[in-house]
């Protein structure tokens, strides 16, 4: 076997092993990180099919943004607030198992069968070289032929962005001391961060049912939006 | 043996149908929200590996402007997570059933 | 360019690897000294001559120390996470060039590694990886100091990486390439000045990309001022409180050879890389220079260190987001505009 296929079978597999271990692992961090690891993996086969500027952008955009902010939430929940995986729901697991056998049979069947339509372009390697690279050659593309396409995905990024903020903010900004009481519980099954009422003796454990009321008395921590207002301590609430 | 495009369609079909399985079968949204990023990373395998076989690159252009909405789906499906976390405590998909009692 | 035999890229990117460790090991015994001098004491001075085995004795007892894992710990993510930030480190190093082709010992030589299309980004993308290495480190510590260090550093690094990447756009579009060899060509010309004849070295076309670039490198490695992951004084060395001997030696060793390596990725992208004063004649007078204005950046960062006080959390980030961005985003528009207007496409 020539070293291309040998190569392409190594990144393959351990591609799909870790993308199984995604969907298997029982520590969502876990599953983050094979999920990065599938990632690079999906870059280098982006790297084998010519495309090295997709390679590229893959791990900076999926990698390096998306994953790190997946991975900061995911710091953030508690282990023992997680839906059990390996408990319960048979039902629900054995026809997402069949329906994905019935999908991948279906898709062999067409990749196997598959003719090409349609005429082949001019954009063979050695064209691609001529005007100096895959990068520039996509530049070109884009800044040609797809332009329009290009100035729509634009104004879908800042509709995401503006549509994230106005989700993730809380629904009234005078409340934020109280509502972000909690945003240093760590996740950790030790016990967070959350207000100890000076009268309850024993920490407070954030399990599912039991989430403390905000105690209208004792010592509260509060965390403050500005670093430099002194926030009220003691009744905790402003 | 040769290297050819059916081999990366077929690394393509594995990924997204994992992918897929994990969304139908677990239940913390976070892992649903992580299998739905290697649903569209495994889509754009597929837009690269017709781009090399037709010698075209629209089919990498396409793939460039998956990543770009895939950007903005994560920005938008984490401020949604966030947002219904906070409101209903917890990450498990079956506790989000508001609009159904 | 020449395609070489792959063993003699093999032996090249070898002998960088080990230049890159001996400088790492020697970069701690510079900054030591420096910081010794700013504060007016000696430094090392006891082992071997003027202290200079002190690196070496460093290593080995870091290398003796017993390698402790917190019972709470996750060991898996515990034991890849200081490998993720050493590997991520060391591999941006692969597309710095030293030099063009050369002809030595009777066959033309490389004096890269390799030549990637998309070379400048590949550096960007890797130490957008190693930031997984302080998190998931933190993360596995099960410490709540290491945690919060961990987050900080997550936060802090993806928003200066928008500024690192975007600063070096001005770049690009004047060099026409993504290329860190075409960069490298492309200072290599002649700039009319006046009266003066100048190398196009981009930091005098972009110096406001210049200063934007080494605040981001700075805040990107962690080093003071924008140190927060690790302040020992609120958080107990933060994302590392609880690595001991060789896994914290990697976090120390990924550290200084990604400042080393961004400081060889800014001496390429803005001071010209190996061009200098007889270069062009003499190859190994271009590695000498290349590998002075990496020392130039490094002293940079050690000045830093001695004279400025850490910033606070919320400065860092608004300083970021509310600063940075807006100069960054105003320098690709005027860059841009500029190589329309030298075209005669504007207007």
């Amino acid at each position: 076997m020539p070293w291309e296929v040998i190569i392409f079978y190594l990144i393959a597999g351990v591609a799909i092993l870790s993308a199984g271990g995604v969907v298997a692992a029982r520590n969502p961090v876990h599953s983050a990180v094979l999920l990065m690891v599938c990632f690079i993996q999906i870059a280098a086969v982006f790297v084998m099919l010519g495309a090295e500027f997709l390679a590229v952008i893959q791990i900076i955009v999926y990698t390096g943004a998306i994953l790190v902010l997946l991975l900061f939430v995911l710091m953030l929940v508690d282990p023992e607030d997680l839906p059990e995986f390996h408990t319960g729901r048979p039902v629900q697991r054995a026809i997402g198992a069949l329906l994905g056998l019935i999908l991948l049979l279906e898709v062999a069947a067409a990749v196997v069968t598959r003719t090409i339509t349609g005429r082949q372009g001019s954009a063979t390697l050695e064209n691609i070289e001529a005007v100096g690279g895959n990068t520039e050659a996509l530049g070109r593309q884009i800044y040609t032929e797809h332009l329009l396409a290009f100035e729509i995905v634009s104004m879908v990024l800042t509709i995401g962005i503006l549509g994230a903020i106005v989700l993730a903010m809380p629904e009234r900004l005078g409340v934020s001391g109280y509502r972000r009481r909690d945003t240093i519980s760590l996740g950790h099954p030790r016990g967070t961060d959350l207000a100890l009422p000076a009268t309850a003796g024993a920490p407070i454990r954030a399990t599912a049912g039991s989430k403390p009321e905000p105690a209208g008395i004792g010592r509260t921590l509060v965390m403050a939006g500005d670093p430099d207002e002194q926030p009220v301590v003691g009744g905790g609430r402003r | 043996m040769e290297l050819t495009v059916d081999h990366f369609l077929g690394l393509s079909a594995a990924l997204f149908i994992i992918g897929l399985m994990g969304v139908l079968m677990r239940r913390n949204v976070l892992i649903i929200f992580l299998c739905v990023e290697l649903m569209v990373a495994a889509v754009a395998i597929t837009f690269a590996a017709f781009a090399r076989e037709t010698n075209t690159l629209d089919g990498q252009t396409f793939a460039l402007f998956a990543i770009a909405v895939a950007a903005a789906e994560a920005a938008v499906g984490l401020a949604l997570i966030l947002a219904l976390s906070r409101r209903v405590r917890s990450v498990d998909v079956d506790e989000y059933r508001t609009l159904r009692d | 360019m020449n395609d070489q035999p792959l063993w003699l890229t093999f032996i090249f990117a070898f002998l960088i690897m080990n230049v890159l460790l001996i400088g790492m090991a020697y970069m701690t015994y510079f900054e030591r000294k420096m910081l010794g001098a700013m504060q007016d004491r000696m430094g090392p001075t006891r082992t071997g001559p003027k202290g200079l085995l002190q690196p070496i004795a460093d290593g080995i007892k870091l290398l003796g120390k017993e390698d402790l894992i917190p019972r709470a710990a996750d060991k898996w993510v515990f034991f890849f996470a200081p490998l993720i930030v050493f590997v991520t480190a060391i591999v941006g190093a692969a597309v710095i060039p030293f030099g063009g082709t050369i002809n030595a010992f009777g066959r033309d030589l490389n004096l890269y590694i390799t030549d990637l299309n998309v070379g400048a980004l590949f550096v960007l993308a890797f130490s957008s990886i190693g930031v997984y290495g302080i998190i998931l480190g933190a993360w596995a510590s099960s410490n709540r100091y290491s945690l919060l260090g961990g987050l900080r550093a997550a936060a802090q690094v993806v928003s200066y990486e928008i500024i690192l990447g975007l600063s070096l756009v001005g770049v690009f579009m004047l060099a026409g390439s993504l290329s860190l060899r075409d960069i490298m060509l492309e200072q290599q010309t002649n700039l009319e000045l006046g009266p003066l004849t100048v190398k196009n070295w981009f930091i005098l076309s972009q110096p406001l990309a210049f200063i934007l670039f080494m605040i981001a490198a700075v805040a990107e490695t962690n080093r003071a001022p924008f140190d927060l992951p690790e302040a020992e004084s609120e958080l107990v060395s933060g994302f590392h409180t609880e690595y001991s001997a060789f896994r914290f030696s990697f976090y120390f060793l990924g550290e200084y050879i990604s400042m080393i390596v961004v400081s060889l990725f800014a001496a390429t992208l803005f001071l010209g890389g190996p061009s200098g004063p007889g270069s062009s004649d003499h190859w190994y007078l271009g590695i000498l220079y290349i590998l002075i204005k990496a020392i130039v950046f490094l002293f940079f960062y050690i000045w830093l260190r001695a004279t400025l006080p850490r910033f606070r959390y919320d400065q860092l980030m608004g300083l970021a987001w509310k600063v940075l961005l807006p100069l960054v985003i105003l320098n690709i528009v005027v860059t841009a505009a500029i190589r329309l207007a030298s075209d005669g496409l504007l207007f």
